[in-house]
């Protein structure tokens, strides 16, 4: 029972690394319509910039997040308005390319900058664990998810509680009517376009901490997380969130109870066999399109 | 024969004609110059899952390219490396190198890195009859396959890599000897061959499997793997890993308080201070893992090659895939001073097959598959850093007992 638990805590502490790297991706689907391949290619600038905070200056990872979150916002509103917004209409393929692109270029500046050497951020407590009733809690995973509770709370609170949030909703619900009501659908997007990036910097601070990384190492976050957002329904951010325990629940269960070899496999699996039943995803709701097309 | 067959037999063969002049005008040891450089082509992951061990392949290649013209060049020829990309992706090394077959017209090949893509890139080089050098593709499977033109330039395929360490513990006196080992092992076919071959003779002395599991490429979560591990509580832990997952599960073992008495890791522990760096110095102290290259070996040319490495690249820490590179280049250089002609690669093949050529890994031959026939160095990070300690006859330092984290640094 007491490796049940241990599992379990795993995949709950692994669920919510994942929901704080994914919960900035659905953010920009739900509003934009934009699926950002480039987000995992952020979530590792992100992770190279807290390196350079943490080795260079000495500052604690974690802490870095004030500073590193800053800058990828600022990055993320310069993406939109350079690169996203003139094709703001095109079809939905062109941003996937487009963004597909984006990835490439910052996982080659990065290997410019950083050189394509593993790097490890090891504050002193990146190996260490609080043991409880016998269970360890790795220190890093903790803190990741607390940080990741904090960040989609704020998020929440930004969606649900402001007049900002309300602009968002209402540019992603009807973008024609928030623009006759007042609302600059355009600034709106560059900001939600910048807080989704900043959710990533955010992302990256602890996943830096939690696993070394490469400028390539982008392919496989944006894999995850694309499953996860899918799993939970694109644009929900509740979704992501549950989706993103799942997640983590399922890989580990997996790995202790079926085979390590088929833990990154089987939670794919799960996401087909939801789709199947609810192919709007868990916590999705069926668009206007999707109807059309019922 | 009609008037219209005629004139368009007439007009095919002039095609065929200047076609061929064309194509031999553009091939030729040297681009149609007679005087000018031996072009050699490479795909390397630059960019992707293994930028780091190809780029560090990049750097042995430029040694060598460097070394060589500063020496005369090959044949009297400069050396110009022609190297492509291939973003660590099975599909693209294949287009590359048909690419510098077809398009680039290189007159030699040098292979890649890692088995996953030396597998496809030396097929595309024995189909268009090519000699394949290879610096980092151990797999056994690289050697099933009947190839004439593909020769590791290392010292033991992956399954014999760790035998002279299983040798080692399987020798050892009963009361020191571990009683009980787990094989973590990646889906690699570098790294499951090694584990096997490792596995095989331990069992056969009567040390207890207690765990034994393969992970796939993409885990980086393996903190559920080491809390099996800790539950079955082996003396010996034998992982098969790459770099990444070699750090991400020594750093789980750390945060689980999981010390097995002693630790074998494939491929991470040998390299250096990245190695440290993703672990902590103090973390390494009684690693033990297999190794091809030593810096302070005493084989012809490897001191110059650790100066001019150091004088490029501003560091004399190699990296052992560098140096694998750089010996790749090595090979390949015997076997066209021997044969003397860049023309003949069968017989630069054939030539291999019969002859043994001095590197600074030591003095490599092959089977007639193409597999070397050595024994590998066994490593141990001691007082954090890296020594040789098997065989004795090249250690660099006595063996230390026990993997003790926290003991260095």
């Amino acid at each position: 029972m007491s490796e049940f638990l241990q599992n379990l805590l795993l995949g709950i502490l692994l669920g919510g690394v994942y929901a704080l790297a994914a919960g900035g991706l659905t953010l920009i689907f739900g509003v934009m319509r934009v699926i950002n391949i480039a987000h995992g290619a952020f979530l590792i600038l992100a992770a190279f910039i807290t390196y350079s905070l943490w080795d260079v200056l000495g500052i604690d990872p974690l802490l870095a997040i004030v500073i590193t979150t800053p800058i990828v916002f600022a990055l993320g509103w310069l993406t939109y308005k350079v690169l996203v917004a003139p094709i703001r209409t095109a079809p939905m393929a062109s941003t996937v390319l487009l963004t597909f692109g984006l990835a490439l270029v910052v996982e080659g500046a990065m290997g410019e900058i950083w050189g394509n050497n593993s790097t490890a951020i090891r504050p002193s407590y990146g190996d260490e664990s609080f043991t409880i009733f016998g269970l360890f809690l790795p220190k890093a995973q903790l803190y990741g998810g607390l940080v990741a509770v904090l960040v989609l709370a704020v998020l929440w609170v930004i969606l649900t509680k402001t007049w900002l949030g309300r602009a968002i909703r209402a540019a992603a619900i009807n973008p024609s009517s928030a623009e006759l009501v007042g609302i600059k659908v355009t600034s709106v997007a560059a900001l939600v376009f910048a807080l989704g990036i900043a959710a990533a910097g955010a992302g990256g601070a602890i996943t830096g901490i939690l696993y070394p990384f490469v400028p390539g190492s982008h392919y496989q976050w944006i894999a995850r997380l694309l499953a996860i957002v899918v799993l939970g329904g694109m644009g929900s951010l509740n979704g992501a969130v549950l989706g993103a325990l799942l997640f983590g629940i399922a890989e580990t269960m997996t790995s202790a109870y079926v085979s390590p070899s088929w833990a990154t496999a089987v939670p794919y699996a799960i996401v087909f066999a939801v789709l199947l039943i609810r192919p709007q995803g868990l916590l999705g709701t069926r668009m206007r399109e999707d109807t059309v097309m019922a | 024969m009609s008037y219209v067959s005629i004139r368009r037999g007439v007009t095919a063969t002039a095609a065929a004609g200047v076609l061929a002049a064309a194509l031999a005008a553009c091939g030729g040891d040297s681009g149609g110059d007679p005087d000018g450089p031996i072009r050699i082509g490479t795909s390397l992951p630059l960019t992707g899952e293994f930028s780091q061990p190809g780029t560090a392949a990049e750097e042995g290649y430029q040694v060598w390219r460097e070394m060589v013209n500063e020496d005369g060049g090959l044949l009297d020829h400069d050396v110009e490396l022609v190297i492509k990309d291939d973003a660590s992706s099975q599909n693209t090394i294949v287009s590359d190198y048909n690419a510098l077959i077809a398009q680039d017209r290189v007159d030699l090949l040098l292979g890649t890195f890692s088995s996953l893509l030396n597998l496809p890139a030396s097929a595309v080089a024995e189909k268009n009859q090519m000699l394949f050098v290879e610096p980092a593709g151990g797999s056994p499977d690289m050697f099933s396959r009947d190839f004439r033109f593909l020769f590791f330039a290392q010292q033991a395929t992956s399954d014999m890599q760790g035998k002279v360490f299983a040798e080692y513990v399987a020798a050892l006196p009963e009361d020191q000897r571990p009683e009980t080992a787990a094989y973590p092992t990646l889906d690699d076919p570098f790294a499951a061959p090694n584990v096997a071959g490792i596995q095989a003779i331990l069992e056969e002395a009567g040390i207890e499997t207690v765990y034994e599991e393969t992970y796939a490429i993409d885990t980086r979560n393996f903190d559920t793997i080491v809390n099996a591990l800790k539950s079955a509580d082996p003396d010996l832990v034998v992982h098969g890993a790459q770099f990444e997952d070699g750090i991400g599960l020594t750093r789980s073992m750390l945060k689980a308080d999981f010390t097995p008495e002693m630790f074998y890791e494939t491929n991470a522990p040998s390299f250096g201070s990245q190695y440290s760096d993703g672990i902590g110095a103090e973390n390494t102290e009684g690693v033990f893992y297999a190794v091809s290259h030593s810096p302070d070996a005493d084989t012809p040319g490897n001191a110059e090659f650790v100066t001019k490495y150091e004088e490029m690249y501003g560091t004399a820490e190699v990296p052992e895939d560098a140096a694998d590179a750089y010996a790749a280049g090595q090979v390949l250089h015997a076997a066209v001073e021997a044969v003397g002609d860049i023309e003949d690669q069968e017989a630069m093949a054939e030539w291999l097959r019969e002859n043994e050529v001095d590197t600074i890994l030591g003095p490599l031959s092959w089977n007639d598959d193409g597999s070397p026939t050595g024994d590998f160095l066994i490593g141990q990070w001691q007082d954090g850093k890296a020594q040789i300690v098997l065989p004795p006859d090249a250690a660099t330092a006595e063996i230390k007992p026990g993997w003790k984290p926290g003991g260095a640094g």
